[in-house]
């Protein structure tokens, strides 16, 4: 048989082809690196697209408030490794008066800002004021108790704050460690405020706080150079230098840290995870997240006439038709079992796992609602990570009980709009606490009146939302624990939603990076701890 | 028509061919179901959510805001990004420096890759050589550019660690300052030669992924003019004379067959300045692709309808910049 030169070229080409492939395929791992370069620098890849401003009263988005918590100090902070309990960091002790809604802080005496200029009750209470002038969305988690125009000074190092009305203190002190309550340097405020912004544009891309660390730069989606605020009250942060790169693409982060050019590989997967789980010079650090994905029903959606989400046991049908083992299996160890709405790690947390799949069960329940052929539904999601998948699972998983499920994939920014208007059926969604107490989770999922989810899945539940009112005031922290237990229980059997998992943030981590403690949220990491070996372990 | 003239006339029609773009992108960002406050701000309360509405004005009749918006436009004043809270004109000075470079150095490559591609399998056609050079060229432009850039990034730099990994620069090189955006001449500006060459190095793989889209294009066209060009009367001529071969193809066959070649490397290179979205996000490259692909995803309008608008002019102005240097290399050519 005689061979053409095109046959000729095409043989030759797949030679090549599968010769480099089987070349490859023998190549492994390569040699792991040992020996940490340039020990007092930490590099971290990640996806820092989202960071709009760096000034903590416009500060909002994952990437900037990482950053500005590592620029700025706090009244009050939760520190690593636990992030559990509130512990002075500004202010020094506090304590609430009589009237049960005034705050009284004492400042830590001789403080001063990287400048000389010294911090005290008047720079607390003009970064405070400055906030709420700014007015921006960060505001309103120190903003919904009221004090603007009631940040008092009564001496150099005493302040303060009187709220509209009593709540819990738990709650207003959780709130004081959000970013958007960073004590900010008055002399750099003043020294560039342009037209009546406060220097918000010139603090979008400058520090003027008195954290561990100083803002060198900022490229947008190139990176984060931070340098060791050399005088800093505190402890001399361990490192003199971090450096966080944007690297969108999660395969070349985990690329980057096998490689050793990277210590810290921010945005795993949980097959990338699954990836670099036992390589010789990397370590996964997990850690709970204050996220979970939950299931949402809207109560009042009409399917053919009726309101079968209306009724509780359609709802508890749908609870027991779930296969939680399995949604647990594809998040590949990013999360672990939850069905009350506080998360592990925030207080008032509730353990209670009574749902499991039982088919025979839901059944049962869909014949007593009157619902024995079960119903068509639309289920909303979107089209990124994991949700598609746990779609399928869901439909598959209410399939079983004659509950005709389909999957309409759309963008976040369409999913929103229709969720915020009440116009979904069922919805695949998540929801984060913005802070480390119940209250922010109570509003969301049991009080209507707050018009957010309990809203938008039409439940209004007078019973509920005046419990997780009750409790935002209690000043006595047993009792305000007992409430919520109750309000949890009562949610997670009556209300419209099946919670399933609280997601569990992965970090691919050199072993020469000791210290790293990360936290649940999005703006309460400290690196300050945070240190390098020189030699690998 | 003089070429002039001609030249005129295209910029005027620019004009109006601009507005229809900004007409049709503003019309269809706005029927794209969605709300792209509440999906930036999934969990902020619905006052505030109200309020930055109102603030950004997206709750004015349709015609009121694109009004708005060209009378701002006429002032230069692109808008406001929502997802950068940026304008949008600082953006596009931040970002499209950067395609810039990359588009560049993938033309480049794509030259010089397509041209000796394309003169290879016009000289040996229908053997070997032709063979190879043409499944190359078609696999560069078949091959998932995604996937090419991550079995690159995999290869080279992860096991032979011949080239760097993602970025700009490698993870210790410090950047220098920024004066005119582009990092290869702030380099040379800052003295800094090794970020220079890191820089460069760090182009290597996606130029070359860019590159290989374009030398197709290059390569074919290369091939069929220049079989035309052997076909002339004065090629035969050449090698009549006596003249040696290497000559006759440079001197009298490619340079006259380049000259369609021109145009298409023109519009290759009109096309990759419009950014490369999957090549920087894999590469880590912060250019215009990334941020116009990330504004059309977020229903970003104002930095939807800037990037639009710069693409559009990019692209008209290189085809014709394309055209009028046709006509100027081949006198033959008139145009209107």
């Amino acid at each position: 048989m005689k061979i053409g030169a095109k046959d000729a070229a095409v043989i030759l080409l797949i030679i090549i082809l599968v010769a480099s492939w089987g070349y490859f395929l023998t190549l492994g791992r390569p040699a792991v690196p040992t020996k940490a370069t340039e020990t007092d620098t930490l590099i971290i890849a990640r996806d820092i697209s989202d960071a709009v401003s760096l000034d903590p009263a416009r500060a909002y988005e994952f990437s900037s408030c990482l950053i500005v918590n590592q620029l700025y100090d706090k009244l009050v902070d939760l520190r690593p490794p636990e992030y559990k309990e509130i512990e002075p960091e500004i202010a020094t002790e506090w304590d609430i008066l009589a009237d049960n809604v005034t705050w009284e802080f004492k400042i830590r005496e001789d403080l001063t800002f990287p400048d000389g200029t010294p911090i005290n009750a008047t720079t607390v209470k003009l970064s405070l004021d400055r906030c709420l002038e700014l007015a921006q969305t960060a505001a309103w988690v120190i903003e919904q108790f009221g004090m603007g125009g009631n940040i008092t000074v009564v001496d150099t190092y005493t302040l303060r704050i009187k709220l509209a009305e009593v709540v819990a203190p738990r709650l207003f002190l959780s709130c004081l460690t959000f970013t958007s309550a960073a004590i900010v340097n008055p002399t750099l405020v003043q020294e560039h405020e342009v037209a009546g912004d406060l220097a918000s544009d010139w603090m979008t891309t400058h520090s003027a706080g008195s954290g561990p660390y100083i803002l060198e730069r900022w490229e947008k989606d190139v990176e984060f150079v931070l340098v060791a605020n050399e005088e800093y009250w505190g402890a001399e942060p361990k490192l003199k230098r971090i450096v966080v790169r944007h690297v969108p693409e999660l395969t070349a982060q985990m690329l980057q840290i096998e490689a050793g050019d990277v210590d810290i590989a921010w945005n795993l997967l949980a097959d990338q995870i699954e990836e670099i789980t036992g390589v010789e010079g990397i370590k996964v650090i997990r850690v709970p997240s204050f996220f979970k994905d939950y299931l949402g029903m809207n109560v009042n959606a009409t399917i053919d006439e009726e309101k079968p989400l209306g009724d509780n046991k359609v709802r508890d049908a749908i609870r027991y038709a779930l296969d939680y083992d399995a949604i647990l299996d594809i998040m590949k160890g990013g999360a672990i079992p939850l069905q009350t709405f506080v998360d592990s790690g925030i207080p008032g947390y509730n353990p209670a796992l009574p749902y499991f799949r039982d088919v025979d069960k839901a059944r049962d329940l869909m014949a007593e609602a009157g619902y024995p052929d079960g119903f068509a539904v639309e289920l909303l999601v979107q089209p990124t990570l994991y949700w598609p998948d746990l779609a399928v699972i869901v439909q598959d998983n209410l399939a079983d009980i004659d509950i005709d499920v389909t999957i309409t994939t759309i963008t976040a920014a369409e999913m929103y709009e229709i969720y915020r208007a009440q116009g979904h059926e069922l919805i695949l969604a998540e929801w984060g606490a913005d802070y480390s107490d119940p209250d922010n989770l109570a509003k969301a999922f049991a009080d209507y009146t707050i018009r957010q989810l309990a809203w938008r899945n039409t439940w209004y539940n007078d019973y509920a939302s005046n419990l997780t009112k009750e409790a935002c005031s209690e000043l006595d922290t047993v009792k305000r624990l007992e409430m919520y237990a109750e309000l949890t229980d009562y949610v997670l059997y009556n209300g419209p939603y099946a919670i399933f998992i609280q997601g569990v943030y992965q970090y691919g981590v050199r072993t020469w990076v000791e210290g790293f403690y990360p936290d649940p949220t999005f703006f309460l990491m400290d690196f300050s701890e945070v240190y390098k070996e020189a030699v690998y372990k | 028509m003089d070429l002039r003239t001609y030249t005129a006339r295209r910029l005027a029609l620019m004009v109006f061919v601009f507005f229809g773009i900004l007409v049709i992108s503003f019309v269809l960002i706005y029927i794209v179901p969605g709300d792209p406050v509440g999906a930036i701000y999934p969990q902020a309360p619905p006052y505030m959510i109200e309020k930055i509405t109102r603030e950004w004005g997206f709750d004015r009749p349709l015609h009121e805001q694109f009004l708005s918006y060209l009378w701002k436009l006429l002032h230069g004043d692109f808008g406001k990004s929502l997802l950068t809270n940026r304008p949008v004109m600082q953006d596009l000075i931040t970002f499209f420096p950067t395609t810039i470079e990359l588009a560049t150095f993938a033309t480049i490559l794509a030259v010089a890759m397509g041209i000796p591609l394309g003169m290879i399998s016009a000289l040996k056609k229908d053997k070997i050589p032709d063979h190879i050079a043409r499944i190359f060229a078609i696999s560069g432009v078949s091959m998932p550019v995604y996937w090419l850039g991550l079995l690159m990034l995999t290869v080279f730099y992860y096991q032979l660690r011949l080239m760097p990994g993602p970025g700009q620069l490698d993870p210790y090189i410090k950047y220098p300052p920024t004066v005119t955006g582009f990092l290869l001449i702030d380099s040379l500006i800052a003295g800094r030669i090794d970020a220079f060459l890191n820089y460069i190095h760090h182009l290597i793989m996606p130029s070359f992924i860019l590159g290989l889209f374009g030398a197709a294009g290059i390569a074919r066209m290369t091939r069929s003019s220049m079989l035309e060009v052997l076909r002339k009367e004065y090629v035969r001529t050449a090698r009549a004379k006596g003249l040696r071969e290497r000559i006759v193809i440079i001197r009298h066959v490619l340079r006259n067959a380049l000259i369609p070649t021109v145009t298409v490397i023109g519009v290759t290179y009109g096309m990759l300045l419009e950014g490369a979205v999957l090549t920087e996000t894999v590469f880590g490259l912060p250019g215009l692709g990334q941020y116009a692909t990330r504004a059309a995803i977020h229903l970003d309008f104002l930095a939807v309808m800037g990037s639009t608008l710069l693409i559009a002019i990019i692209y008209s102005f290189a085809n014709l910049i394309v055209d009028v240097v046709y006509a100027y290399l081949d006198p033959r050519i008139r145009y209107g």
